[in-house]
């Protein structure tokens, strides 16, 4: 736990902390009006109590009562409306910054299953943190204070048992989470477990249906309710203490506060109106105090959500610069190493590379030996730990992405696509291309499909090996519209070889440079230079 | 649903008193708050009138009860309730695994069901401890509470009661169909925005590479803009009902000092049962709350709970289980492919896979090549025409599932009785070398996609197989490990009947014979 607001939210969402601001205005009202409230209701009920019957003046003290609850019904909306729209806020600063920071690293930071989570779903969790959490929070912090401060000027020995009291909750409250700690995880992580495998035996139905054990397995699946069952059980038998003692506290405080103060009304100590003043006054200070812990819940997964997002936001450095990338010149590996983030093991390691223009350098070496990691620096996609990547002796760290990528043409192993046609695609890298240009660049690229195929999401519909045709038509098409060098990675895998030898043939016709990673022979042959990395 | 749910709970031991001592339970615990307010009222109005302290002991006695039994029940009501609840979800898990495992998944691409089947599942628990038994106990606390009053005062129980009403089930209701309309606005822009993202995560560095990046991310934050504006103009209706719990109460409250004070005045009304007359309903607002939260709750764990009923009465498609076949030959005789209540896919298909023959099944997507090896592995029967199909059936899919689990028990889905040197054995051809106690999932022990495809290889070397069918082998693989992956296959296969479906050209061109659907 990080404390009450998230430090990073606070920080770095503006519109948290003016949300802040306005819950703690909101709770200094909403305390005033509760007091007046508790002011009128006591004095009615006690004047009547004195004459009989309804006192002087009563139809303003009925409107003024009906114009306090009015008031604090209009402040309770004011408050969810506030924090509503902050939630909304602060979603999407948080979702902007997430894209902008996955377009900066988009290779090896996020998985992308988890960006896409936190963008569509994950970030929804605020919604509770601010439409639940922080409003109770902001009246926490306010209303106790006031209400029993207000006491202590009328009844002391009354706010003196709330005084005492109130402190005790967040104590109980922590010191119940550390005895408990130990415990609820070990049980936590048992019945996680237990959770997670009727998930896993969900999940892999099909494959227990290949095997004819799926049936088999619904015993299985019985025997683990049963156990799962036992140590939730047992998780919650623990863990709802915590909120015992918070209601333990909360009511049994009221109630001695209500009966010290009727004894002593007996022995004429304290007058009725205060009496009553102070029993409508006492739950009001509890009131959001165990708020806060209901909602206590809500605000863990808010947290997690922002959490994931900054995590994101945090781990993408902007590389690059603002010089125009040189228009000509050398692209120069120069002693680069590299190692994912939260890995030890070096990809790269005093990586030397150079491709001069016009010459076509094949890169080949086992698996696993970072030549892909080479090639998205080549992009800046990614910087290196050690070493420099240059262009025309320039470092890429200075220079304006934009306008280097723009002479570059690039084919991923796993290229991505977007949604519409094949031919949308490979007009991705080239604009203007027409649609004859187009045809004819996915026939050079092997394609045996037409450009107008429609690609669903994810590429939906082409195969791996399809998907890198379509890419690098794409490529062949960005050279004849001015890029200077091409990137592939594997670009001829899956494809025969008179199909490969079309290919070659297209990539040494466009007279541009080229980064190679392949293994095929006929690509080794035909580059100018075959660089062999063995990896570290 | 509710006939659903009813049967769930039927099927708990003792479930409908379990539901209804969580329910009395929940009832008591709310009810203790009401009543400790209202007899501190009484208490302290009495004790205006100076009587000796004896009278007021009883009173004393009972609000302390009251401010401890609060709490003490509950804690027991949750206890019970989430028990019910767990109980319940497991008679739907297994209700819902018993169905999904009678039915072929097989070829079908129901991944996305079965993630959020599991989700769906969950709701049951939501369904009743956060929407039952806080909506039926907090209506006994309203109508105990009511009757109680009219004790004292009709008229202004009545009122209570109208305000409960107004506050508890009126607004509530209307709000959450504000709300709803408010969500069902999003609803475009939301997909666009997932569907945005997902481009955006999976083409990332495509868009980038080619300068696009900039008009994608501009699209997307097009979407998003809207996104928050809609949701800042529905953040108007979120509040109501907390607004209307707050006025209901003022009614009752004011209603309560002003009916209370003219029975008083005409000596209907004991002047000290005012103040309880007038201090209940503050207590009671309270209550109020659980309806609007089970509300919320309601609408969201409904759609879950249709979604499983539509799985759970959906007709079983084939057998579900592979079933081994009778024969030895693997062959399809002018046969039409299909799935059950669907059209044919293929049709006077011939196909034959001799002993020691790898013959590689190639198409574009979607022409039944998955169809055609669930003909052949028997879980659907083809449409027309004659199967003949082997006994044991090894089949490599491209999603095969790793369990989180050990090596060995992995690798014994594919035969339950191998011994550890079996497992290893299969380990070892299948080019993987792991020790069999290693525990797959766990913290730091992930596998790569070339690991867990070898994993599943192992499961389908280590028992005795007559045809291997393999499914996409090299799919989503990088071009090493594919190559790597690729020798292994071939030396395990050697000798067996294999059907390779592709469409990896270099698979294609490693086969003995190739057959094209069209």
């Amino acid at each position: 736990m990080t404390g009450p607001i998230h430090p990073r939210l606070f920080r770095r969402a503006r519109a948290t902390r003016r949300y802040l601001l306005a819950s703690v205005l909101v709770g200094i009202l909403t305390a005033v009006l509760i007091i007046l409230q508790a002011w009128l209701i006591a004095d009615g009920v006690t004047a009547t109590f004195a004459v009989g019957r309804l006192p002087q003046g009563w139809p303003v003290l009925l409107l003024a009562l009906g114009g306090v609850f009015l008031a604090r019904a209009g402040l309770g909306w004011l408050n969810s409306w506030l924090s509503h729209r902050s939630a909304a806020a602060v979603k999407s600063q948080l979702r902007r910054d997430v894209l902008a920071a996955h377009l900066a690293t988009p290779v090896g930071a996020a998985s992308s299953s988890s960006l896409i989570r936190i963008v569509t779903r994950g970030l929804d969790d605020l919604d509770g943190y601010f439409s639940k959490y922080l409003p109770q929070l902001g009246l926490a912090a306010t209303v106790p204070f006031l209400v029993g401060g207000l006491v202590l000027l009328l009844d002391w020995p009354s706010a003196f048992i709330i005084a005492f009291t109130l402190p005790l909750i967040p104590i109980f409250m922590v010191l119940i989470g550390w005895t408990t700690e130990k415990a609820t995880k070990r049980s936590f992580a048992v019945a996680d477990r237990l959770a997670n495998h009727f998930a896993d035996l969900i999940a892999g139905l099909p494959t227990l249906q290949a095997f004819a054990r799926a049936r088999a397995q619904k015993r299985g699946v019985d025997l683990n309710e049963e156990r799962y069952r036992g140590a939730t059980m047992k998780v919650l038998t623990v863990s709802f203490i915590s909120s015992l003692a918070l209601e333990l506290l909360a009511s049994l405080s009221v109630a001695v506060v209500a009966v010290t103060i009727g004894f002593r009304l007996v022995y004429g100590q304290v007058d009725f109106f205060t009496a009553l003043f102070v029993l409508i006054l006492a739950p009001e200070a509890f009131l959001p105090v165990r708020q806060v812990g209901t909602h206590f819940h809500d605000s863990v997964d808010g947290m997690a959500a922002a959490d994931a997002a900054f995590d994101i936001i945090d781990a993408a450095p902007s590389h690059g610069g603002t010089r125009p990338a040189p228009t000509g010149g050398a692209l120069r590996f120069e002693g680069v190493g590299y190692a994912y983030p939260g890995t030890d093991r070096r990809v790269l390691d005093g990586f030397r590379l150079e491709v001069a223009p016009g010459e076509v350098v094949a890169l080949s070496g086992a698996s696993g030996g970072g030549k892909s990691t080479a090639l998205a620096m080549a992009m800046g996609f990614l910087a290196p730990d050690e070493g420099r990547v240059t262009v025309d002796g320039v470092s890429l760290a200075e220079l304006d992405l934009a306008s280097w990528r723009a002479q570059v043409a690039y084919v991923a192993q796993n290229p991505g696509l977007v949604r519409g046609t094949v031919a949308d695609n490979v007009r991705l890298g080239a604009p203007d291309a027409t649609d004859e240009e187009i045809a004819a660049a996915l026939a050079t690229a092997g394609a045996d499909f037409g450009p107008g195929k429609p690609i669903a999401d994810d590429g939906e519909g082409l195969s791996a090996g399809e998907r890198r045709r379509v890419a690098l038509a794409r490529a062949l098409r960005r050279i004849r519209h001015g890029a200077r060098l091409l990137v592939l990675d594997e670009p001829t895998a899956g494809l025969d070889s008179d199909r490969e030898a079309l290919v070659i043939a297209a990539v040494r016709d466009s007279g541009a440079s080229a980064l190679i990673v392949s293994h095929r022979p006929a690509v080794l042959a035909a580059a100018d230079r075959v660089v062999e990395w063995a990896g570290v | 649903m509710r006939k659903l749910v009813l049967e769930l709970l039927d099927a708990v031991p003792k479930g409908r008193a379990r539901f209804a001592l969580a329910t009395f339970l929940a009832a008591a615990a709310s009810a203790s708050s009401v009543a400790l307010m209202g007899v501190s009222a009484w208490l302290i109005s009495r004790a205006a009138e100076f009587p000796p302290v004896l009278y007021l002991q009883v009173a004393a006695v009972g609000v302390r009860t009251f401010g401890i039994s609060r709490g003490a029940f509950r804690y027991v009501e949750r206890l019970v309730g989430h028990d019910l609840a767990l109980r319940m979800q497991s008679v739907l898990r297994s209700r819902t695994y018993d169905k999904l495992s009678r039915t072929t998944l097989i070829g079908r691409r129901q991944g996305d069901l079965l993630t959020r089947i599991v989700q769906d599942v969950a709701a049951v628990q939501d369904l009743v401890v956060r929407v039952a038994i806080p909506a039926l106990s907090a209506s006994l606390v309203i109508l105990g509470t009511t009757v109680m009053l009219a004790r004292f005062n009709v008229a202004s129980s009545l009122v209570l009661l109208l305000s409960a009403i107004l506050a508890g089930v009126l607004v509530p209701w209307w709000a959450q169909r504000a709300s709803l309309r408010v969500d069902r606005e999003s609803v475009a822009d939301r997909g666009a925005l997932a569907d945005g993202a997902r481009e955006l995560a999976l083409a990332g560095p495509d868009l980038l590479a080619n300068g696009a990046d900039g008009a994608a991310l501009g699209r997307l934050l097009e979407v998003d803009d809207r996104l928050r504006r809609q949701e800042q103009r529905g953040a108007w209706v979120r509040g109501v009902a907390t607004a209307a719990q707050i006025l209901a109460a003022g009614i009752a409250v004011v209603a309560a000092l002003w009916i209370g004070g003219n029975a008083v005045a005409a000596g209907d009304l004991g002047p000290r049962l005012l103040a309880v007359l007038v201090l209940t309903p503050l207590a009671l607002h309270e209550v109020f709350q659980d309806f609007a939260k089970a509300a919320q709750t309601f609408t969201r764990s409904q759609a879950a709970m249709s979604r499983v009923r539509e799985v759970l009465d959906a007709d079983p498609v084939g057998t579900g289980d592979v079933e081994p076949g009778e024969g030895v030959a693997v062959q399809l005789a002018d046969a039409t492919v299909g799935w059950p209540g669907g059209a044919p896919v293929q049709e006077g298909l011939d196909l034959i896979v001799a002993p020691g023959e790898k013959v590689a099944l190639v198409g574009p997507s979607g022409v039944g090549k998955t169809t055609v090896a669930a003909t052949l592995m028997g879980l659907i029967p083809p449409l027309a025409g004659e199967v003949e199909r082997a006994g044991r059936v090894g089949y490599l899919a491209q999603d095969a599932h790793i369990f989180a689990t050990s090596v060995a028990e992995n690798v014994r889905i594919g035969n339950k009785d191998a011994t550890d040197e079996q497992v290893a054995d299969a380990l070892r051809r299948a080019g993987l070398d792991l020790p069999l106690d290693r525990v797959i999932g766990e913290a730091g022990s992930t596998l790569s996609g070339g690991e867990r495809r070898r994993l599943a290889l192992a499961r389908v070397l280590v028992g005795e197989r007559d045809l291997l069918i393999l499914d996409e082998p090299t799919e989503h693989l990088d071009h090493d490990t594919a190559a790597a992956l690729m020798r292994d296959v071939w030396a395990a296969a050697e000798g067996l009947r294999t059907l390779v479906i592709t469409h990896d050209e270099s698979v294609a061109a490693a086969c003995d014979r190739v057959v094209e659907l069209r």
